[in-house]
Formats: structure tokens, sequence, C-alpha cells
């Protein structure tokens, strides 16, 4: 509802917040404090109409401040990471993405197919992808859409799907790696009705672009897989909440759900006779915290999107406190293969004991960026190097990032790891959603270090006092204003800083923003020392 | 109260009827607050806007006055529709038969004339709360300040009796007491017609009990109450003690209230203050204040608590109980010879049954709700469990009443009172209250706009309200707080005394005075 | 052996209640975990992370305070990790704040950081950066000063307006550091929902929020005395403390354990006490002379002109000419007393009480 005002008025007036706090029911005081929590929310016109550029990790390197400098007679202003690092920059207008290197340069165009797989490996996400046509509901069906689900409704029961998942080892592809079989499993059994379906497409991350490759060209992919897990589950409503950097993603998703209205795969009868599934598109207003699961939750309700406590979890008590599946949009998307494949085909995607594939998200410093569905267990250097032709002519990769930003940084000798959680975990790293950005020689990493922590105290939500406190204390050591000006001393107070908030955060923000500052202190000690001292007059 | 106020978390539908409970009792208040938050339904009847009408289901402005037949519209769908508990009303209640018929000649269209509601929402309440698994009743003054105050209890009375609601957690008929030992005054025996603990006076027994107890025998017949007793004055009564009441402010009529006091001759006047009723005085006594005095007090709840002395007394101030004693023995009255509180109040638990297993030292703590009739007695949250004290509960056949006065060409509109959040009674002790003129620096009359605008005021400006018995200047402030017709005012600033206006009538049987009703004419005025 | 609801606490199985936390289990054998964020009235809300024990099995040590305890769990309080965890986050709270010491004046809780920070020697100067929090100074509402210079967002005072008061006067604003304790619009709290009951002053750990009233006296020297008492205003009877300093009373605070309240008050049994020892307080008895002026007497002229005046009413008019009021807003002893004086006086029921006004 305050989306309707926003877009209506271009800012969130306080007479809006008050028709919407009557309506909802939801404190006026409450429904404030929410709306100021967005950083796309307006109050005061402008508002909406303002262009907002991209300055994120990769957009950094790539000219985004001046085109910042040259947008500002516009009133321009930053926003954090909007996911088209393999296209950038964008610049949002309103419901208008523009991209260009430069203010001239700026236009719209849709964004990147992922280029066809250098290792020739199969695809499950992306096998279908690049098909003409495969956005519609007939050229996806043409290209053997939906055909998993079909013969799963019409020849099984929903526990067989639950059963090909679990066996398959589709493992969430958003972050957290939670065993997707088990989730369904657990949110079929958990009473409570009605039942809920969320896909997760607020992608936050920085470095991360693949749920918007997914949902501009293969919308119906992640329809299908949200249908299937309704059928598995028994849940009759579903949203999908997407990120509010993405609006021509949202046009594209309105109307593939009405094409599957309109086929009987969604509605009424969605599950079989009398057994309903209705899906809804919920557009975010600017915050990574909501791409955490409990924070969409209550985002979603209009409550004030702090993370809950868990447990309970979401299976349990999600949304309006009834069993609740989350999945990923890319979690989601493979669900359909696997149907129409089996549970071995998908393991057997994978190399040694890994199953299946995830999709990394590509960038920066890198010859060929882009999205590259890789076997788990592939080898770093042959993707950066053989299937993305390495770094710019002349230079040296210095780091990696991992799951975006969250997995922090991996140096030059730690490059020889294999992609997959095991492997990265054992070397103080993650996975997670899979976004890796590249970054050469020539950056500066402390910098780079004090970005991304920067953009981790913007982000942070500011419920527990760890991550509240400690994303702004790392930043402003890492900007070199305040902090010990003597090496020891200012090691000691990053290292307890990075500790606490490891240890006792509430949610996997504050969990996983010290891997920055861990990872710079583990492969960059010279730049840090320089930065230190640096700082003293 | 019949049941603690923990259990106002507990109802799974709360009827609220005359009391505007976030202004008068706030922090009773929450309590209900938080049973909404649980999911429990609330209806309020009161023909103001209150806060609680904000956040109730169903809503009942009725016409003030007709709260009787209101009840009695509630009652006819309960019947009509069969809604009554039977296997309650067989076992527990007497002359079911009488009311149900009389119920059943209610006729609906006749309910929606008089209250000025829809018959629709007077069902839906009815229904919602007999069809409670747990449904609790609250009311204040709004219900008991009327010439028919006992219709209105006997009416709601009937309510529970017929669906059951009483003798239960969450549930019961729970009248909230205005003062803070408003309550004790009457478990002491400050009654007219009841000893301490409610034992009449009328009953031979307790003659002979406390013949025993204060050695001389007292009158079987009851006494007179103050309404009464203030109209005698001067004619009958000549002398009167009063203790930490202004009467002059707070009683209705306030002209003749005056009149009354000074044609006493004599009048002894306790209190904290030099009150307006103080200054008519022949002797004024200063009584220690709360914070200055070592006391009991029964809350609504019939929790007795202890009221602890945290500072010395102001100058030469005594407590009341000693103020009383020392003009007793010098009157040589025996049986005040206390040297503490603790003594007089170890008496009261000697002589009252309820009582009887209380002492100084087991109230410490403030766990007990009374009757606590022995040592071992745990107390008694909850009233009417299983049982009623007397047998079975009797239903009453109620009709209804005109309020003494109703609206006229002369005085068309209707002029309730009550109270605010932010100040007390009249005053004397929130008025000296450091900040509290901040929240409420005057005294307002809430009228609608649309009335605003009939009567030719201004929102901010002056109005004059008269009654037959006299007039005031008051501050206008338009709100749809008030429903068009009716205009709202408290009673606590002397400068503005309201009460000048009101006292058209008295309830026969209780004689409190109908503050809630009276009709006045409003006209634009200077300020004063 | 742990049997089916017992769990290992620092070495000793210990039995719990279905639905018990980790945190309440604790508590009730003494374990003195540190909190900020908790008040054990509301909702546990898991922001302050001092409460974090270790729990066999898990990567990290958990929140006590939002943790169910389930059977057979192996829990420990005080490792010195979890101490030293304690110590970091009690050094990163204090480094946000403009002063950790507060006068007690200031709330019912407002000595929980200071007493924490104390504890734990965690003024140690590290950390040192941007201060969180903007003090409200525009709001001149005489009663609730908001300083939240010292805020720490522990959202105590939010939950405790909407979980115990229920008025949503106040939320919260903006997001990570520049989090904020706001209004609707970030108005003055005159112009919210606020009732002005002070509940979120009392459960406020730093004295961001704090008795403006009770402040005046901060400088007043001795030390706080309290008493705890029943608020003399509505019938709800609410238990309070009445704080003394040399016999001057400089503020009220409710009883967080009082049976009716719960550590509730409302505006008026919060804040309106100064009538007590209000200079315009009857200090002498006052008779009123021949010439009808009413003037000071001592007590033993005073209490033979009101019995003798008694005396004379009842000699030319008989008992029944003579009536008591006693009132609703002294105690028992008072009412007794004169219920008493009546009927043993005059032997007739010529009593009444002020209920009917
Ligand atoms: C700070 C934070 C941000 C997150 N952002 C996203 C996100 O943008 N998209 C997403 O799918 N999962 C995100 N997650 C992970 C979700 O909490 C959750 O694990 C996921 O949606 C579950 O889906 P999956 O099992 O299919 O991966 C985030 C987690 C954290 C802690
Ligand atoms: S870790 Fe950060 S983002 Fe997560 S709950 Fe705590 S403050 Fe919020
Ligand atoms: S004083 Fe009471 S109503 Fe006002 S903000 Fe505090 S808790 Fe809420
Ligand atoms: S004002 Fe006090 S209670 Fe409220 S969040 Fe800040 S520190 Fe906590
Ligand atoms: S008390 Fe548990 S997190 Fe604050």
């Amino acid at each position: 509802m305050l989306h309707a005002f926003h877009e209506r008025d271009g800012f969130v007036s306080e007479e809006a917040i008050g028709v919407v706090s009557q309506a909802l029911c939801i404190p006026v005081a409450d429904l404030y404090g929410t709306v100021t929590f967005y950083h796309h929310f307006a109050q005061h016109p402008p508002g909406r109409a303002v262009p907002r550029v991209c300055d994120g990790p990769v957009c950094r390197l790539f000219g985004s401040e001046a085109i910042l400098g040259a947008l500002r007679r516009e009133g321009a202003t930053p926003m954090p990471c909007s996911g088209r690092c393999d296209d950038c920059i964008p610049v949002l207008y309103g419901d208008r993405t523009l991209v260009g290197r430069s203010s001239a340069t700026l236009e719209a165009r849709p964004s990147p197919l992922p280029p066809p797989n250098p290792g020739g490996v199969t695809e499950c996400v992306f096998g279908g992808i690049r098909e003409p046509g495969r956005a519609s509901f007939d050229g996806y069906r043409r290209t053997g859409g939906y055909a998993g689900l079909t013969s799963a409704l019409r020849y099984g029961v929903p526990q067989d799907v639950v059963t090909v998942i679990t066996d398959s080892g589709l493992a969430g592809r958003g972050g957290a790696g939670f065993p997707t079989g088990r989730k369904w499993q657990a949110v079929a059994e958990a009473p409570g009705e009605p039942k809920t379906i969320v896909c997760n497409a607020d992608e936050g991350e920085p470095g991360c672009f693949k749920d918007r490759a997914l949902l501009d060209h293969d919308p119906h992919a992640v329809i299908e897989g949200m249908i299937a897990a309704a059928y598995a589950t028994g849940a009759a409503r579903g949203f999908i909440y997407l990120r509010y950097e993405y609006p021509e993603t949202m046009e594209i998703l309105e109307r593939a759900i009405r094409e599957a209205e309109d086929a009987d795969l969604l509605g009424e009868n969605a599950r079989g006779p009398g057994q309903p599934f209705h899906l809804l598109v919920r557009r975010g207003a600017g915050a990574y915290i909501c791409g955490e699961e409990t924070s969409l939750l209550n985002s979603l309700e209009g409550k004030h999107p702090f993370p809950r406590n868990r447990p309970p979890y979401p299976v349990t008590h999600g949304y309006e406190d009834l069993p609740t599946v989350v999945n990923n949009v890319e979690t989601l998307a493979s669900v359909g293969p696997i149907l129409a494949n089996g549970a071995e085909w998908y393991r057997g995607l994978g190399l040694l004991d890994h199953a299946g594939t995830k999709v990394i998200s590509l960038s920066g410093d890198i010859a060929r960026p882009g999205n590259y569905e890789v076997p788990l267990g592939l080898p770093l250097p042959t993707l950066l190097d053989d299937w993305a032709g390495g770094p710019g002519e002349g230079r040296t990769i210095q780091a990696v990032t991992m799951a975006g930003l969250s997995g922090g940084f991996l140096g030059p000798n730690e490059l020889d790891v294999t992609l997959d959680e095991p492997g990265l975990r054992a070397r103080g790293s993650f996975l997670g959603a899979g976004g890796v950005i590249v970054f050469d020689d020539t950056r500066d990493m402390v910098e780079v270090a004090r970005q991304a922590m920067s953009f981790f105290a913007h982000e942070s939500c500011g419920k527990c006092f760890p991550c509240r406190i400690g994303t702004t204390r790392l930043t402003e050591r890492l900007a070199g204003d305040g902090g010990p000006s003597e090496l020891a001393a200012w090691t000691e107070e990053i290292t307890d800083i990075g500790d606490v908030m490891k240890s006792t955060s509430a949610c996997g923000l504050g969990m996983a923003a010290p891997l920055i500052t861990e990872s710079l202190l583990r492969n960059f000690g010279d730049q840090v020392a320089r930065h230190v001292d640096g700082g003293r007059e | 109260m019949s049941n603690p106020l923990e259990d106002m978390e507990k109802p799974d539908v709360i009827f609220c009827i005359g009391t505007n409970m976030t202004e008068c009792h706030p922090v009773a208040a929450t309590r209900l607050k938080r049973a909404l938050a649980g999911g429990a339904k609330l209806i309020v009847a009161d023909p103001r806007k209150i806060r609680l009408a904000d956040i109730s289901d169903v809503y009942l402005p009725l016409r003030v006055g007709s709260d009787v037949a209101l009840l009695l519209g509630m009652g006819h769908v309960i019947v009509r529709d069969g809604l009554e508990n039977t296997g309650f009303v067989e076992e527990r209640t007497t002359n079911f038969e009488a009311v149900r018929d009389h119920l059943r000649q209610v006729d609906m269209g006749w309910v929606s004339e008089i209250t000025g509601l829809p018959a629709a929402d007077v069902e839906r309440a009815a229904r919602l709360y007999a069809g409670a698994e747990r449904g609790a009743l609250y009311y204040t003054l709004g219900i008991t300040e009327h010439i028919c105050g006992v219709d209105n209890v006997q009416s709601l009375c009937n309510l529970v009796l017929l669906t059951g609601h009483i003798g239960r957690e969450g549930t019961g008929i729970n009248p909230m007491r205005g003062q803070d030992n408003i309550q004790g005054a009457g478990d002491c025996g400050a009654l007219p017609n009841n000893y301490a603990g409610f034992q009449p006076v009328d009953d031979p027994a307790n003659q002979q009990k406390f013949k025993e107890l204060y050695g001389r025998e007292v009158s079987l017949e009851r006494g007179m109450t103050k309404v009464t007793a203030l109209e005698r004055c001067g004619e009958s009564v000549f002398g009167m003690i009063i203790d930490g009441e202004n009467t002059l402010v707070s009683d209705p009529d306030r002209h003749h209230c005056e009149r009354a006091l000074k044609s006493l001759d004599h009048l002894v006047v306790i209190d904290i203050f030099l009150t307006e009723t103080g200054e008519l005085a022949d002797v004024v006594l200063p009584a220690t204040a709360w914070g200055e005095t070592d006391g009991v007090c029964s809350n609504t709840e019939r929790r007795v608590q202890r009221l602890r002395a945290a500072v010395p007394p102001a100058g030469e101030s005594k407590p009341d109980w000693w103020i009383v004693s020392q003009i007793a023995q010098r009157l040589n009255i025996d049986g005040f010879e206390y040297e503490s509180a603790r003594d007089v109040f170890n008496e009261l638990c000697a002589v009252s049954p309820i009582y009887n297993g209380l002492d100084w030292e087991r109230i410490a703590e403030g766990e007990y709700h009374w009757p606590v009739p022995d040592k071992d007695h745990a107390g008694t949250p909850i009233l009417h469990q299983g049982e009623f004290k007397n047998g079975r509960g009797i239903l009453t056949v109620v009709s209804y009443r005109d309020p003494a006065e109703t609206i006229s060409a002369e005085y068309p509109v209707w002029l309730t009172t009550g109270r605010r959040l932010e100040s007390y009674h009249t005053r004397t002790q929130t008025g000296r209250a450091q900040g509290i003129d901040y929240l409420l620096p005057e005294e307002l009359l809430e009228i609608h706009p649309d009335d605003v605008a009939t009567y030719g005021l201004e929102d901010g400006g002056w109005a004059k309200m008269a009654s037959p018995r006299g007039e005031v200047i008051i501050r206008v402030r338009a709100t749809d707080r008030s429903p068009p017709g009716t205009v709202f005012s408290s009673f606590a600033f002397d400068d503005v005394p309201v009460n000048v206006l009101t006292g058209s009538g008295y309830d026969p049987i209780t004689h409190t005075a109908e503050m809630k009703v009276c009709p006045v004419r409003i006209e634009a005025a200077e300020a004063p | 052996m742990a049997d089916r609801y017992t769990i290992n606490l620092d070495g000793s199985d210990v039995a719990f209640a279905d639905g018990e936390t980790l945190y309440e289990i604790a508590e009730r054998h003494r374990k003195e975990v540190p909190t900020l964020c908790y008040d054990p009235r509301l909702e546990a809300f898991g922001a302050c992370r001092l409460c974090v024990v270790e729990l066999e099995g898990a990567r990290n040590p958990v929140a006590s305070c939002t943790t169910l305890a389930t059977p057979g769990m192996t829990v420990r309080t005080g490792t010195d990790k979890v101490e030293r965890y304690r110590k970091t986050l009690l050094e990163l709270v204090a480094s946000e704040n403009r002063e950790i010491d507060v006068d007690p004046l200031a709330g019912h809780a407002s000595q929980e950081l200071k007493a924490l920070v104390d504890r734990y020697e965690a003024r140690t100067g590290r950390f040192q950066g941007r201060q969180s929090g903007a003090s409200r100074e525009d709001d001149a509402n005489p009663f609730i000063l908001r300083d939240y210079d010292l805020c720490i967002s522990c959202n105590r005072c939010v939950r405790v307006c909407a979980e115990r008061e229920g008025d949503y006067a106040i939320s919260v604003k903006g997001r990570g550091f520049d989090t904020q304790i706001t209004t609707e619009f970030s108005g003055p709290l005159e112009d919210s929902d606020c009732t002005f009951c002070g509940q979120c002053v009392h459960t406020c750990p730093t004295g961001a929020l704090a008795d403006r009233k009770a402040l005046r006296h901060a400088d007043v020297p001795g030390e706080i005395e309290k008493t705890r008492t029943i608020c003399p205003y509505c019938g709800v009877g609410c238990s309070v403390d009445i704080m003394t300093k040399d016999d001057r009373i400089v503020g009220v605070q409710p009883a967080m354990d009082g049976p009716a309240n719960l550590g509730a008050l409302c505006v008026k049994g919060q804040f309106a006490y100064d009538f007590v020892q209000h200079e315009e307080r009857l200090k002498t008895p006052l008779v009123r002379g021949d010439d009808g002026v009413l003037r000071p007497a001592s007590w033993d002229d005073a209490l033979d002109r009101a019995a003798e005046g008694f005396r004379r009413v009842e000699r030319k008019h008989g008992p029944a000419a003579i009536f008591g009021v006693a009132s609703g807003r002294a105690p028992h002893e008072a009412a007794y007393a004169m219920q008493k004086l009546m009927r043993a006086g005059w032997g007739l029921n010529h009593i009444d009480n002020c209920s009917r006004a």
C-alpha cells in the first residue's frame, strides 16, 4: 500500500502514512519508523523522480562517482549495488533502469543473458534460458518447461516431489545452503493453514545478479518451482519478494503470472481440483536485510523489518506465524529441471561428491564478467582464467570476494580452492549466493574493504548491538577516522570487534561482515600497516 | 469487582459500558488492551466517542441516560434467539420466566428510537457478548450516576445472569471504583445501611453483636444518606463532620450545597488543604496526607494493601483516625484508645467477617482479596464461584425511565460530565502538581463541530452554558468525540464549577446524583 | 542422567518447565547473566547479546533470553570466552554514549548500564568513534527527558509502550547506527499518543529517557530512600515507591512487583505527588472566631471546640441532627473511626461516604 502512494505522489507523505495506518491497523508511530528504515522511500518531494546511481563495489571500479557527480544537478543520490555488475553502471529513474559507463551513454537495455557455458558442462537452471522466447509462457512450454511439474501433478502424490528434491541433494542457493527437501518436508508436516511459499528475490548482496537474469529471461522456471513447492507442502498462497531495484523485472513477472493463471497453472485449481495456489509479487523498498528470510517475512507483514529470533523457524512460524517455505530464486528455478530429469541426474552434475550446480555471478576486473553455472567442486582458477578470460592485460589478480561481499576476500595465495562450501569454509570463507568480485593488483584493498564495511554499516538493521556498533566502528577504522594510531592496538580492536560480531550477532549480516576485516588482515597486512601509519600525523 | 484485575487479560469478549477506562483507570485499561492484542473482542457503549471506542469491535454511541433501553434490547435478543446459558439459568438463578416474558415484549424499534442506535448494532453486541466463552463486563460512574443507577446495575446483572458470565476466570460484573479507597470506606462500614464488612444494620443479630463491641445499642434503622442529610441541613440536621471531601465542588447543584452547609450550627472539616468546603467550617483540622500516613486501603478488586508513611507530617497535621478519636474521647465515647493505625485496623479485622483472616502484618505484601474469613483462607480473587452469597442469583424485571430532566426548547443540549486522565476529581491534588498544567491547563467544553456552528460558537472561544440551576462560562473545544447534541466537561476546575448546573435528580434507592445527564442551553460568550 | 525436563547448567543437572528460556533458568539459579535489552515483563528481544551462553553442539554462543530450553541441553553461562565477549560488547556500548553515570533519580532501571560497565571493568576507552542518538532538547514536556545521546537502542521503551501500556506512541526509526527512538513524524511526545505514563522511563537502562521532574532534585544532597506504598488516585491501587531524600519527596517510581500494576502507572500516580509537601498544606488547626474569621488554633482548643459543638447540637436537636461523612481518599482507619464515632457516639447510622458523587 505504501508503494501505491509512493508511486502516485513520488514520496510517502504524512497523510499517506495516516491512511495506511488506519487501513492496516498499524500504529502511526510504528509505520513512520518502518518507512524511515527503507532507503528508497522518500518522505518529501521530489522523492522518487530523483535518479539513483549504483555505487556498489563493482560500479565504483568503473566510474560510478563520475556519473553521480554529473547527475548531481538532478539531485542524484547513490544506492548500494543494484545487481547489474555484469553490465554496469545502472541508474534508476523511477521505474526505468538506464545503464552506461558515463552519464552521456546512459541507455535502457535488457539485462544480459548468461554467456554460453564455456566449459560445455550440462546446465540445470540455465539449461533453457538462452532459448528464444523463453520468457513467454508458450516459449517456455515449447522448450520443455512445466513438463516436470505437469507429470508430478498428474502421476504422483505431493510426497513424491519432496522425495525427489531431497534425493537430488538440492540445497538453498540464497546463501545459507539449507537442504531444500528437508525444508519442504518440515513445512508439509507442520500444523497450521494456510501455508505459504515465498520466493526470495531480494538479491541485495553486492556482486550478485543471477536472480535478475533468471527472472528476466526465465520467469516461468521460478513460477514452476513455486507451484511444485506449493503442491509438495500444501501451500495455498505465494509471494515473490522482489527488490525495489528491479522495476522491469516486476513487469515481466506480472505478465508471466497472468499467463500462468490463464493456463490454470495458478489459481483455484493449481494443485488439483479445488486446491488453490495464488501468487503475488511484492516489492521491497531498499533494504539488504530484507533478504534475510525472517526480516523479509516481517517486511511482507508490514512490520518493522528486524530479523526475528529463531527458533521458531519459518517452516513452522513464518508468514503470519504459519508454516512457510522461503526459497531463493535459483533454488526454485532448479526444481523444474530436477522433476523432469530426476534426482540422480541433478546429483551427477556436480564434481567429486558434490551434488548439482551453482550459478556464480562473476564481475570486477575480469575479461568476461557474467553469470556462469558451474558444477559444484569446480576449481576457482578454471572459472577465472579458462572460462572468463582472466584479469585485464598485464594485470594479476590480487583478490576475489566470495558470497558477494559476505565471504570476505581470498588473497593471491588463496585462489587454489574449489567452488563448494566445504572447500571454501576450510579457508574461512563461504560460497553463499555465489557472487565473486575480482580485484586486480592496482586496487587499494583497504579502500575496497572500507567500502564493503560501510555497505554493511549502512545495511545493518540496528537491532543487535555487536553489528549495529561494530560495523560502524570497523568502517571508521578502515576510513582512518578513529581508532588507535598504533598498529598492534589497531589490529587488536579490529580483531576483538570481529570476534564478538562473528560469535554473537543475531543474524548472518553481522556474522559475515567481519570476514572482510579478517581476510584483509590475513592477506594484506602490508597495506593495513601503511594505512594505519599513514593515519599518524 | 467480582473478578481481579489480572482477569482483564483473559476474557474473549469485553463489554465496557459507561466507563472511560483509558482516562479514569488507565492502568486497568492497559490490561484490557493486552486482552485485545491477544484477540479479544470489545464492545463499548458510551455516548461519547471515547478512546476505547476507537479500539472497539462494536461501538454503541447511545443517547445519554438510555442505558436501560439498550440493555433491555440486548436482553431481548438473547431470549428471543435462545442465547441464554440454560444450564446456568436453571442451576443458579431465580425468576427467569418473569424476566424472559418481560424481555420478549421489548420492541427493537423502540430500543432504537430511545437509544438512537441502529437495531443491528444492538443485536451484534448481544450476540457477541452472549456467544462469548468468557464475557466480562466493566462499568463505572457512567452507569451509577443516574436517577436510574440501580436500574442500570440491575439490568447489567440480568445480562450477566442470563449468560452465566460470572464466577469464572475472565468473566464477571466489574464496577471500577473511582477513588483509591472508596471501596475501603464501604468495607469499614461508613455506610448508612451497613456495619463494617457489609453487615446490615437492620439485622438484630448484628445489632446485638455491635452492642457488645461498641458498648451501646445502635438503631436498627438505616441512617440518612449524604444526599438526604444535605437536603435536611438547617431543618433536622445541624451538626456535620466531613473528612477529606470537597463537597462543595464535587457534589451536584453547588448553590444548594452551599446553602445547606451554611445553615448548619456546627461543621467540622478534616482535610489536608483549606478547601472551599473548609472555608465554611467552624473548625478545620489538618490531616496528614498520603505519603505521611500509615494505613490500609482496598482497591477496586478488593485487594487489601498497606499505605506507608515516607515523610514526616506537614506542620502539626495528624492522622484522620487520631483526630476522630480525640474528638470521641472529648465526648467521653469509649473505645477510642488507639495508639496506632495498626490498632484501628486490627479492630476492624476482628469485627468484620470478610476481614477476620487478616491483620496488619498479613497484608504487608497485598496478597489478599477479601473475603478472607479466617487465617487459613487464601483470599477470594473471584466472587460467586459455584454459588452466590445468598443462594441463587435473582433476575429482576427492570423498566426504562426517562432522565429527571429531558431536553426541551429552552435547554436543547445534553450535558454529561466525567473525569480526565490528567486531573483527579476536584484537583485539590493534581492541581498542585508541577507539570500537570502542561497537559491540561484549563477546563474545556467538548462540542461536536456541527453544534459549534449551530450555536454560533468558535473553537477555542467561550461559551455560556446554563441549566435551571445556574450557569458557567467555559472554553469551547470542537471535537467529534462528542456526538451532535451532547456536550462534555469534567468538574475538576474550581473556576469553571460545572456542578452548579447538575443535580437534576437522584436515584431513589442509592441517592446517587444524576451527574451524567443534564439538559443545558449554550450560547457564545465573552471571555470571563 | 538427563531426564525429560532437565538441562545441564554449568555442570549440574537442573529441572525446567516447558516454555522456559535458558535465561530464566539461569536466573533462577542465580547465575547473574548480564542483560541490557531484557525486561522480564516484555517479550524477549535478543538485541544486546550480553546474555549469550555456550550451548554444546551450537557453532556460536546463543542468546539465552530467546533460547527455549530443550531436554538434554548442556549450557555454560560464564566461560572465559563469553565473559570476554560481554566485556567487548560493553566497551562498544560505552563508546557510543556521551556518559555512563546518570543520577539514580532518572528512573527505576537507569543504573543498569553503569552497573554492568563497572562489573566488567569496561571503562577502557577503547573503540572510540561517532556517538549514536540525538537528544531531543526541543521536547519541552515537563515529565520525560529524552536525552538520546545516552540511548543504546535496546528498544525496551518501544516495547513497553506497545506491550504493556498499549499506546504505541513511540517506535524506532532509521537503521543501523542511525537507529533512533522516535514518535510519529519525529514530533514531541505531546503531539503523539503518549499518555505520560512513564513506563518507558522506568525500563530505560541508561537514563536516556529520564524522569525530568525527579531530576530537579538531583543536586539535593543525601541518599535516596524508597518507601513502598499505594498510589493515592484511582481505585486500581497501583504499588509505588515514594523516593525521598532527607524527608523530602523527590519522586515516585512504579513497583515492578506491585500486584495490581506490575510496574505500570499513569500520569497522575507517576507525576502528581507535589501536593503532599505543597506550601498551601494546612499545618495547624483552624477555628472560626466570633468575628467569623478562621484563625490558627492549638490542637487542644480546636478539638475542644469540635467536640463542644457536637455536644451543643445534640443537646438542642437530638443525636439525629448529627451526620458524618467519611472519606473515600483516606485509609481504612479514618473511615472505621468515623463510622464508629457516629454509631458508638450517638447510636445512629448517620454516616455515609463520598462514593455517591
Ligand atoms: C543479511 C542476509 C541477506 C540475505 N539476502 C538474501 C537474498 O537477497 N536473497 C536470498 O535468496 N537469500 C538471502 N539470504 C538468505 C535467506 O535468509 C534465506 O536463507 C534464503 O532465502 C533461503 O532460501 P534458500 O534455502 O533457497 O537459499 C540472506 C541472508 C542474510 C543473513
Ligand atoms: S546482525 Fe546486524 S543486521 Fe543482523 S540482526 Fe543484528 S544488527 Fe540486524
Ligand atoms: S510515557 Fe507511556 S505512553 Fe508515553 S511513550 Fe512512554 S510508555 Fe508510551
Ligand atoms: S531510550 Fe532507553 S529504553 Fe529506549 S532504546 Fe534507548 S536506551 Fe533503550
Ligand atoms: S538480554 Fe538477551 S540479547 Fe539482550
